[in-house]
This record gives structure tokens, sequence and C-alpha cells, in this order.
């Protein structure tokens, strides 16, 4: 169940998804989850590419037949930075000038870097040269709002019958713990390329899900156990579909003390006696994909993959009883350290797992310990614990938003990590104006990362889908949304 | 007898009391906040955020303004759903609970007291091993594995019966999960009669009645079912307890709107007025269904006395 229909509110991916059918920022979603025009039909960028300037299509309508305009926009976005909303997600309006101070308390909201020479016109200046704005233009905490209806229902706002929205779809239905139903917005301004006339949501546990899609009951299952994957495959085929996600496995060194701060040789030491290929294809069955470096494939990038990530493992693990040895530590001697991660039955399967391999490559004596999540994470922000899971999805799909994990004082930086000439080569690359050298610098970044062993990256997660074979019009990718205007149902027998 | 009852609610007055101060003691006392999130959040906007939902207050006040609104029947603000209160949430999924849970219980009942009076009266056949087998098994088989089987069978290969999903009105959707809630009950309902009926039907008085020349049907509704029922009814109180936990593991399973989910998911997102109100509705919920069974232990044995 999403936390909320509230776009200014809304923290939730499953929010994000109604909020994709819903609503239309300026820019939207593609079938393949690029960002492609929406309320605005184009756009131009200053040569600093600091300034951007978007042109609102005229005949762009909310779900009641009011025009969307500039206005719009402007509203909902101050209402997410105002700290009286109380957005969580405010500070991800943070590239945009002034955005960050307003959303702290620290600035008045008329300093925000936005502007609107006329109804049809926003003008946006940014803190510095942001790609992905694009991206961040789809994404719900950039919508336009309905003012009127805000101010006439107030927190009531997003309940059916009340909420005004300007996207493909209108909210038709909403029984909590039930279903959320959606139905074509008729008023939206391309609604003839719209094909589902009705959007049904079921939120769901996975092994419901699966039970759900097996009787027939739902045509698209979001999510399934890992576990069943092989399971799944061979009685669906091709119905099961996995692509890698914008999210990284990883686990996390306490960077701020003994035994691993001073200690790259045993860092370096247990990365590389992980064996990823194990994890990914037999305890995750081949559901997930393994991770050598930190940043999932982004198209355009280059990531830094370590040399020893081709390595046989055999030459890997010899390597790594060496550094293991060189680190102080021998089999008689063991590194005895605990391993920290969030409870859950899969995970204990990953980290008995990797234990398994720290104890058979190099005599290493880890000992998995399980915490709720939220107690996980108060340990993780006082820096309590030594070796962590530090699982991370990225916001956005650029290398910053994995990379910024690691600069120094970042508030999600649990190991304390520090290096200057990682800080300056990111400064250095958000500085930068073209996408190329912005990349490049970001892979010179990650290099580094890897070189000094800060952290242990071993699986890309997956979005992992159950799809009947009559349902068309979809593309999975790393955002894992799939907007469901595309949608389309093939003629079929049976279900 | 409107004493006793009249005396009876005054204790789980404050009873209701010490349930709702430990459990919102517990929740508070446990790491995290229902704010916390993987991803920082300024400052300013975390402070306002505990301002609107109090959090900010010093606990003893968030206390007594909790217990305040309880009084007036205000289970407050739900945390993890925005803009939406933990009554609507009560409002909208208990009655499923409520219908789910009573015609689970009165099913068990009826198939579970009906099964046992055969197996004993017709003991040591194929009419009293078939059944307590298959109540072995009920009992043995926890609801987690039954919900899955059924919707295995019923719904996924033979395509009977909705997976799961909720339309009031439409029965379809109930027997699944009203049979995976049963099942247990029932299997022990039927334990326990037979037991009961074995003990009663060779008592003496059953023996005078049959000496006497009475048919056997109305020695069994006339002279023995009252005393069977009498253990059936203090199993109620705890019978009605399991069901309420066992329909969080239903609902989970056939993904059905009651609140045992919200519940669930509530405790791990530290949303503190849901978990609190939902115990105190399932601590007031115990306490009268205790009190009914008391009544009709006292109405079906002349010499239980009931306390003045």
């Amino acid at each position: 169940m999403p936390r909320t229909l509230d776009p200014s509110l809304l923290t939730d991916v499953y929010g994000q998804y109604l909020t994709d059918d819903l609503s239309e920022g300026l820019t939207t979603l593609g079938v393949d989850g690029s960002p492609v025009p929406g309320v605005a039909s184009a756009w131009e960028t200053s040569v600093d590419a600091k300034e951007w300037v978007f042109h609102l299509r005229p005949e762009a309508r909310w779900s009641n037949g009011d025009p969307v305009t500039a206005a719009d926009f402007l509203y909902a976005w101050h209402r997410t930075l105002d700290p009286k909303t109380g957005s969580e997600y405010a500070q991800a309006l943070s590239p945009i000038v002034g955005a960050l101070a307003i959303a702290t308390g620290k600035a008045a909201a008329d300093t925000l870097g936005v502007s609107a020479p006329d109804e049809h016109t926003i003008r946006i200046q940014l803190v510095a040269p942001t790609p992905y704005l694009l991206a961040l233009l789809a994404d719900s905490f950039m919508q336009p709002e309905h003012r009127a209806t805000i101010e006439r229902y107030g927190d009531d706002w997003t309940r059916p019958g009340h909420m005004v929205s300007d996207g493909p779809f209108v909210l038709r239905e909403l029984i909590i713990g039930d279903r959320i139903t959606l139905a074509k917005n008729e008023h939206y301004w391309n609604a003839s390329a719209v094909h589902p006339t009705r959007v049904v949501y079921y939120p769901l546990d996975q092994i419901t899900q699966v039970s759900r899609y097996l009787a027939g009951d739902i045509q698209f299952a979001d999510d399934f156990p890992s576990e069943q994957f092989r399971y799944l495959k061979g009685l669906l085929g091709t119905q099961v579909q996995t692509a890698p996600q914008l999210a990284i496995d990883q686990l996390g060194f306490n960077m701020l003390g003994a035994p691993f701060a001073a200690n790259r040789n045993l860092r370096l030491a247990l990365t590389m006696a992980v064996d990823r290929e194990v994890l990914a294809n037999k305890v995750r069955q081949g559901a997930e994909f393994p991770a050598y470096t930190l940043v999932p494939p982004l198209p355009g990038y280059t990531p830094a993959l370590p040399e020893w990530a081709s390595w046989s493992d055999e030459r890997r693990h010899r390597e790594a009883r060496r550094l293991y040895a060189a680190a102080g530590y021998s089999r008689e001697h063991p590194l005895r350290v605990q391993l920290d991660y969030d409870t859950s039955e899969s995970s204990r399967d990953m980290f008995d797992a990797v234990a398994a391999m720290w104890r058979t490559n190099l005599g290493a004596e880890v000992e998995p310990y399980n915490e709720e999540f939220r107690v996980l994470l108060q340990d993780l922000r006082l820096h309590k614990s030594l070796l962590f899971s530090d699982d991370w999805t990225g916001d956005y799909p650029d290398p910053y938003t994995f990379l910024q994990l690691y600069e120094t004082g970042f508030d999600e930086n649990f190991g304390g990590a520090s290096d200057p000439e990682f800080d300056t080569l990111l400064r250095t690359a958000t500085n930068e104006s073209d996408v190329a050298h912005r990349y490049a610098d970001f892979t010179r970044a990650e290099a580094r990362l890897n070189d000094d062993a800060v952290y242990i990256p071993y699986l890309y997660r997956a979005d992992r889908h159950l799809i009947k074979p009559y349902l068309k019009g979809w593309q999975l990718n790393v955002l894992d949304r799939i907007p469901s205007r595309y949608l389309y149902v093939l003629e079929h027998a049976g279900n | 007898m409107l004493h006793f009852i009249l005396r009876r609610l005054a204790v789980a007055v404050p009873t209701l009391l010490v349930i709702a101060t430990l459990a919102f003691t517990l929740l508070h006392a446990t790491p995290g906040g229902p704010f916390d999130s993987a991803k920082h959040m300024p400052a300013a906007i975390l402070k306002s955020i505990e301002a609107q939902y109090h959090l900010d207050e010093p606990l003893w006040r968030q206390y007594l303004r909790y217990l305040g609104d309880l009084l007036h029947g205000d289970l407050g603000p739900s945390f993890q759903y925005r803009n939406t209160s933990v009554n609507e949430l009560v409002r909208v999924g208990f009655p499923v609970d409520v219908l789910i849970g009573g015609v689970a219980l009165l099913a068990a009942l009826l198939v579970g007291g009906a099964l046992g009076l055969l197996a004993a009266v017709r003991r040591d056949t194929a009419w009293d091993y078939l059944p307590m087998l298959a109540a072995s098994l009920g009992v043995a088989v926890p609801v987690f594995v039954v919900a899955p089987l059924l919707i295995l069978v019923f719904a996924v290969q033979l395509h009977w019966l909705p997976s799961g999903d909720w339309r009031w009105g439409e029965p379809r959707y109930l027997i699944l999960p009203v049979t995976a809630l049963a099942l247990p009950y029932t299997a022990y309902i039927a334990r326990m009669t037979r037991g009961a009926a074995i003990e009663v039907l060779t008592s003496p008085y059953i023996r005078t009645a049959r000496a006497k020349g009475l048919p056997p049907g109305t020695i069994l509704l006339r002279h023995a079912l009252r005393p069977v029922l009498m253990p059936l009814v203090s199993f109620l109180g705890p019978a009605f307890a399991g069901v309420l936990t066992g329909s969080i593991i239903v609902e989970s399973v056939f993904g059905l709107p009651g609140i045992g989910r919200y519940f669930l998911v509530g405790a791990i997102n530290r949303d503190y007025t849901l978990v609190v109100g939902i115990t105190v509705l399932y601590g007031a919920l115990i306490i009268v269904f205790n009190l009914f069974a008391d009544l009709c232990y006292a109405w079906l044995d002349p010499r239980v006395r009931l306390p003045r």
C-alpha cells in the first residue's frame, strides 16, 4: 500500500508507480523508462548547462478540464520545499538553485531559482550542470499540483472523487489494504495514445502476488521471492522477466577505526575472497547479477571494473590469501568480526554464504548478525557497526547517486570513508557540463574507490516480474518503472 | 447477573489502560522512529513532521495526549499512511476481520462439534478414526501452510475460487480464507467434543436414562449435549484470540483488507498509534469474549454461580 498519493509526500516506489500513471511532469516516461516530453513539448539549455527553459504545451489539461500552467508547477515545487509540508524527499530538488536552503528553513520561498515568464514557460536555474534533470522532472516530487483542490480539501485531496491529476489516468477507487483502481483520464491531452481504460493495483506481498498470478487473477506480478526464481522459470518460461535495477547490494567497512580503517590489505582480501558468481547464480538462483564495482550498468557509462574481476577463482583466492596474511591474519590468528545486516530470510542465506566463503578461502571468522532494519539504521548512523550490509537504490540514472555514498561527510556514508582526492574528482565531475567528461571523471573516482577497497560490492539487484504472454507494451528498465499507458492486451484464450 | 457484567466491565478499564501503557512504552522504547529512512532528511523537515505528529513533545506528554484521545475513542493519526487516521483504518478493515473470524469460529463450532459427537457415538469405528486422524492433522498443520495449499488446489489448479481479494456480498471470496482460518479450530473442537462426549456418555446418569428406555437421540440432545458443550465454551475465549492472530496470516496470504496486516507492517514501521490502537482493540475484544464465555458457562451449568 502506498503511504500516500500526494506527490509532495510520497516516498515509496509503489507511490511512484501510481504517480507515473496519475500525473505528468514537464517530462514523462517513455516506454523504456527514459524521459520524453510531457507537459513540456520542448526545451533548451544554456551553454553552461545550468539554465533550462521549458515550453509547456497549451493543450495540457487537468482531469477536471482546467489548463495545466507554469503556476501549477511552481506551486507544487514550493509546497514540496516548504518545511511545513513535511516532505521527506524535499531535498531531491536540491539541484535547483536555492532549493536546499529553502528545504532546510534557511531561506525564503521566493529565493528558488525557478520562474515563469508566462503561463506556458518555466525557467529553471541549476546549482551545477545536471544531465539527469530530464529524468528528475518525471519523478513524483516534480509533478504539478492542482492548487484549488489542495486548498479546498486539505489533507483529503488525494481521495477518490477529490483528486485532480494531469496524467493519463485518474483515481477511481481506493480501498485501503485491498486495491486501487485507476480509470483513463478523458481530459488528458494525449488520451488517444493511452491504451488501457482501467488499471487495478493490488498491494500484495511477493508470495501472494505469485499465487494470484498463477491463478490468473492478475496479469502482472511486480515481484516474486528470488528463491522461487528457478521454479517459476521452469513453470512459466519467458513470463519470468528480470533486468538489472538501479541498485547495489554491498557491504560496508567502518573506516573510522580498527580493524579495517588502516588496513587496506585486509579490506582487499575480504572483497576478493567473495565469489560473486556463486552468490548470483547459486544463492540467488540467477535472479540477480554479480557486482564487482559500485555503479550498476548505465547507458554511456564505463564502470571502473577492478582488474581481479576477470581472474580465475583460484588466482583471486590465492591473491586474497596473500593479502590476508600481509594484513597480519592467519588461520591461527583469524579476523573475528560481526557482520550486521537487516532481518530477512533471504539475506540470512546470503550472509551465511559470504561468511562461509571467508572461512573457506581465508580462514576468517565472520559472524552474520541480524537486526531489524530501523535498529540497524540507528547503529549505522552512530557508526557503531564495523562490517555491515548497506544496500542502496539510486535516485536517478547517473553515477553520482551511487558515488556520493563515499563522499566525505555524506549522510549515508555509514562507514565514514574520507578521501580528499575522491572528493575532488566528484566535485570536478559534477561541475562538468559535458556528459562524456563528466562520466570519465566519475569512472576515475570509482576506480579510486575500488583501489582503496572501502566497500564490498557483490550483487546488482534485479527487477523481477511475472508478465502474461498476452500483455504487451512494456520494456524493463533500470528505474523499474513500467507506465501503464503503453500496456495493451492481445486477444487470447484462457488466462 | 447484571452486577457481574458491570463489575467485569469495570475491571476491564484498568486492564485496557495497562495494555495501552505497555504497548505504548514498548514501542517507544524500540530503537528507530516512524520517520527514519535510509535516505537522509533535512533537520527542518524532520522537525516539522515530528511537530505535526507531536513527536517533538516529551514522552509523558505524548502518553497523556494519547490516553486523552483514546478516552474519546480517537486512536490518532497513522504514521505510515499519511493523511489517514487509525480510526479510519479500523473502520475499513475491522468489519472484514469480524466477518471472516466470526464465520470461521461458527463453522469450527458446528463442524467440529458434529464430528466430535459422531466420533464419540460411533466410537472405535471408521466414523471415529477418520475424523480424528484428520483432526490430528488439522491441529498439527499451521495456517501458513494450509492457506497457500488451499490456494494452490482450489484457485491455481482447479480455478474454482478466487486466489484472494475481497468483495463485500460475494461469498466465494470468503470460502478459502474462512476454511484456512477455521481448520485448526474445527480439528481442536472435534477432539475436545469427542473427549467430553465419551466421558458424559459413560456417566451414571446417562446409563440411567438408557435404562429407562429413552431413545438415543433424546439422550444425546436432551441430556448429554449441555455438559459436552461446557469445555467448548471455556475454549471459546482463547479460540477467539487465536482467530484474531491467525487472521493476520490469512489476511497476508489472501491479500485481504483486514487490520491484521496493518498490525504487522505497523510494528515494523514504528507506526506507534496504529499498533497501540489495534492492541487495545484486540484487548477489548478478548475481554468481551471471555465475559461472554463466562456467561454461557453459567447458563449451561447451574452449578456455576457467578460471584456477586
